[in-house]
């Protein structure tokens, strides 16, 4: 018995490992194709947007028409300065909505006073259902400005309530917290201006943490000290710059951030809205557009602006990091299963064929072979199957390909927007890609696991999330 | 059992490619910083320069061949720089310097190249000179939708005939990026327009139309009215849309006594617009139309329809009153809202 156990432990391990082996094969390859399109990708848009004029834009009464929703909870303390922020964009006809989520505290009470609020009847066309309106405000001061005031029912649910009163022929979804570039709405407009199919675009969002933030804008940018924080920089550079840079130039992107993202108003109103019992509200609307656009014809194109356009704070907590992870792979799974009949449809192009495979493959089911892939090579330097040469060389060749490529996707920001200047950023940058795979990455694995569990329970709560808030400018 | 050599040379491989990343990223960095100083330190004292040979009246030929001297991506960030902040015959002389310093010829022949990059960078550089090249006008032409949208911005500089007759061409262009620069640049060339584009729109119809209207609106001169009058009978939606529109900033009685026509449009977009239109001119006659459109079926109208009400003031307020009171639930809680709105919200 004390001999056989260790005999089907190596079978296993040398089955695991042609199954892992081929696992990497498939990846790395996407992963190289993705690489050479995003930086591609990149050049053109560099070529493209060296020296234009986006004033122009400003000026100009043919400019779309913006509405921003902007949902807020409890959002008593920071709601004055980012809104603030948000009517002080840099774009000709923008209108902004903030939709007050049931909040407890006096974020509603906050508006009226500091934007002289006044309240007018609550009458609006209800194309989608939502929860019920409490009050509806306008502004003496502010043409642009709406504040509703509504039932809690999530964020989808005040998304969707935004919807109904934006007038702007493209909606801005945004996170409460989400910083916006002065000039985002300007750059994140390009791709409605250059082609009529076009029903959504994302920009890249950059981690707020470490830099120091004005008034609603960041005035100096930094890399984190925090393990957790640098760690994300990284993540987030590799996965708008290589991941959603590289599918867009092969017109695959089906993911904008829920934290800022905009959308054609009809096309999104038409499609049902934000679906309220998933939480991957803004992955699930972003590929029913899409499929939609398959089925019923009309714009479908996802567009991705490489230019960061908005910057979010994330989680500094192991705790909190992990709910947010386990959120995220949750909703991916949630998403994925809802639109199965996309799989290796031919009907749905090349996201059928190609995209949708690639997220269930690469994204979705990536933690569950990465865990045999730890576990088996631990049970084999536990039974002696395998020797500490070779379980160092499996980890480094598996884990060694990822740090290469975070080192691409980091000379990739540099060739562009090089947002990192000081050589303290660039080490510490280095630095958090280099320990990104000595821990980190396996907790994430076990995170997504959990995630994964807790969609075949059924869960669908969405955790809480503390903010540590800005870092304000300090004087020099 | 995977092979041993085979992970020493995979990992090999990928130390390399690290290696070498990093190497690339900091060296990067540190050339991005000695090049910048160094570029710092030209386009200052070549901005300085460039502002000397604008200011003086004279040409000075010792400034001009030591701005010669220097990288041409200097030499061309000065002269863009500057030319942001000038206009008139200060910026007819920053493109006179351009030229004996050789940036002009330099774009020129940027745009002959084969590679849409390099000929969009030569019409950029041309374009934001506002240098009058006939090569510019060649390139709203272009195969390549970007190189001509960059041409068109620079003919909102140049209102000649041809020119505005090459731009108006392209209110056709099937690429949207082109086709929204040119109404961008038609508008800033202003109301010299108005004459080719009041005879554009009468032949074109469709798609052209469209863009042509949207145009004509944002210059509302009345000589658009019987093209606006035209478009208002179109079969395309979009079309009857603008047309109205455009009718709404013609603003004369033709327009007015359309406009009440098109508020019994089958269309809910055109019946909108038209109460939009008829708000704009404030024309009051239109109070018991627009009343009755508080009870149109579609929101868009209702809306439309109050706030033209209001826009009326005294006989509109007086229509949303007597709204408040009637029968129809829909027309009063609308006729409601609009009287809610504060001042800066109704316009």
């Amino acid at each position: 018995m004390s001999t056989m156990f260790p005999a089907i432990v190596n079978q296993i391990l040398v089955k695991g490992e042609f199954v892992v082996l081929l696992y990497f094969l498939f990846v790395n390859g996407w992963y190289l194709i993705l690489l050479v399109s995003s930086l591609l990708e990149l050049r053109r848009h560099m070529l493209l947007i060296t020296d234009e004029s986006r004033h122009l834009l400003l000026s100009s009464t043919l400019s779309p028409t913006i509405s921003i929703l902007a949902p807020a909870f409890n959002e008593e303390a920071t709601i004055e300065t980012s809104l603030r922020a948000l009517l002080a964009l840099q774009y000709p006809s923008l209108e902004v909505i903030v939709i007050s989520d049931g909040s407890k505290d006096r974020t509603v009470q906050t508006l009226i006073e500091k934007f002289d609020l006044v309240p007018v009847k609550t009458i609006y066309e209800q194309r989608i259902r939502t929860k019920p309106v409490r009050g509806l405000y306008r502004s003496s001061t502010y043409s642009g400005l709406v504040v509703v005031d509504k039932e809690n029912g999530g964020k989808a649910d005040a998304l969707n309530v935004g919807l109904s009163f934006a007038r702007g022929e493209l909606v801005c979804a945004m996170d409460a917290d989400t910083l916006i570039e002065a000039d985002g709405l300007q750059r994140m407009v390009r791709p409605f201006l250059y082609a009529t199919d076009v029903v959504a675009t994302g920009g890249t969002i950059r981690v707020v943490n470490g830099s120091e933030v004005k008034l609603g804008r960041v005035f100096r940018t930094a890399v984190p000290t925090n393990m957790l924080a640098g760690v994300q920089v990284v993540e987030y550079l590799r996965a708008f710059l290589f991941g959603r840079l590289g599918w867009n130039r092969l017109g695959g992107n089906i993911i904008i951030s829920g934290a800022f993202g905009l959308f054609q108003r009809e096309a999104v109103v038409n499609a049902g809205g934000y679906l309220h019992d998933t939480v991957g509200e803004d992955m699930e609307l972003v590929l029913r557009l899409k499929r939609l656009s398959y089925e019923n014809g009309g714009p479908g194109r996802i567009a991705f602006v490489p230019d960061p356009v908005a910057w979010t704070e994330v989680p500094e907590t192991a705790k909190v990091l992990g709910r947010q992870r386990d959120r995220w792979h949750r909703g991916l799974a949630d998403v994925l299963w809802r639109h199965r009949g996309m799989m290796f449809n031919p009907r749905y192009g090349i996201t059928g064929l190609f995209v949708f495979p690639y997220y269930v493959f690469v994204e979705l089911l990536s933690p569950m072979i990465e865990a045999v892939g730890l576990v088996s090579l631990t049970l084999g330097l536990v039974f002696g199957v395998v020797d500490w040469k070779f379980a160092a060389l499996f980890y480094l060749t598996a884990y060694g390909l990822g740090t290469a490529l975070t080192a691409c996707t980091l000379i990739l920001e540099d060739l562009s927007f090089h947002r990192y200047e000081t050589f303290r950023d660039r080490a510490l940058l280095f630095w958090w890609a280099l320990v990104e795979n000595l821990g980190y990455r396996q907790v994430t694995v076990y995170w997504r696991l959990r995630g994964l569990w807790k969609f075949l329970r059924g869960r669908k709560d969405w955790g809480t999330m503390e903010r540590k808030g800005f870092r304000p400018v300090t004087a020099t | 059992m995977v092979s041993e050599n085979l992970l020493n040379i995979v990992m090999l491989v990928e130390i390399g490619l690290l290696l070498l990343g990093v190497g690339f990223f900091f060296a990067h960095g540190l050339w991005l910083y000695v090049s910048n100083r160094r570029l710092l330190r030209l386009s200052k004292s070549a901005r300085e320069s460039v502002a000397r040979l604008i200011t003086s009246g004279y040409v000075n030929v010792e400034e001009i061949q030591a701005l010669r001297l220097l990288p041409d991506n200097v030499q061309v960030i000065a002269f863009l720089e500057i030319s942001r902040n000038l206009s008139g015959s200060q910026k007819e002389r920053l493109g006179f310097v351009a030229q004996q310093v050789g940036v002009v010829d330099r774009a020129r022949k940027l745009c002959e190249s084969k590679r849409w990059t390099h000929r969009l960078r030569g019409t950029r550089i041309l374009s934001r000179l506002d240098v009058p090249d006939p090569m510019v006008h060649k390139m709203l032409a272009d195969p390549h939708p970007a190189v001509r949208a960059q041409a068109a911005e620079w003919a909102a500089a140049q209102p000649s005939v041809p020119v505005i007759s090459a731009m108006l061409t392209l209110l056709a262009d099937p690429a949207t990026q082109a086709r929204f620069a040119v109404q961008n640049a038609l508008l800033r060339m202003g109301g010299v327009v108005a004459g080719p584009l009041s005879t554009f729109l009468e032949n074109h119809s469709g798609r052209a139309a469209e863009a042509g209207l949207r145009v004509a609106e944002s210059l509302a001169e009345p000589s658009f009215g019987p093209a606006a009058l035209r478009h208002s009978r179109a079969e395309d939606v979009g079309v009857r849309v603008a047309a109205a529109n455009l009718l709404g900033a013609v603003a004369d009685a033709p327009a007015a006594e359309r406009l009440m026509e098109l508020l019994g449009d089958d269309e809910s977009r055109v019946r909108a617009a038209a109460a939009h239109g008829l708000g704009r001119m404030q024309h009051w006659q239109a109070g018991s139309l627009l009343a009755e459109r508080l009870r149109d079926s579609a929101w868009r109208v209702r809306r439309a329809a109050g706030l033209a009400l209001r826009s009326i003031g005294a006989p509109g307020a007086l229509f949303l009153r007597r709204a408040l009171k009637g029968d129809d639930r829909f027309a009063a809680d609308m006729a409601q809202q609009v009287l809610d709105l504060p001042e800066a919200a109704a316009g």
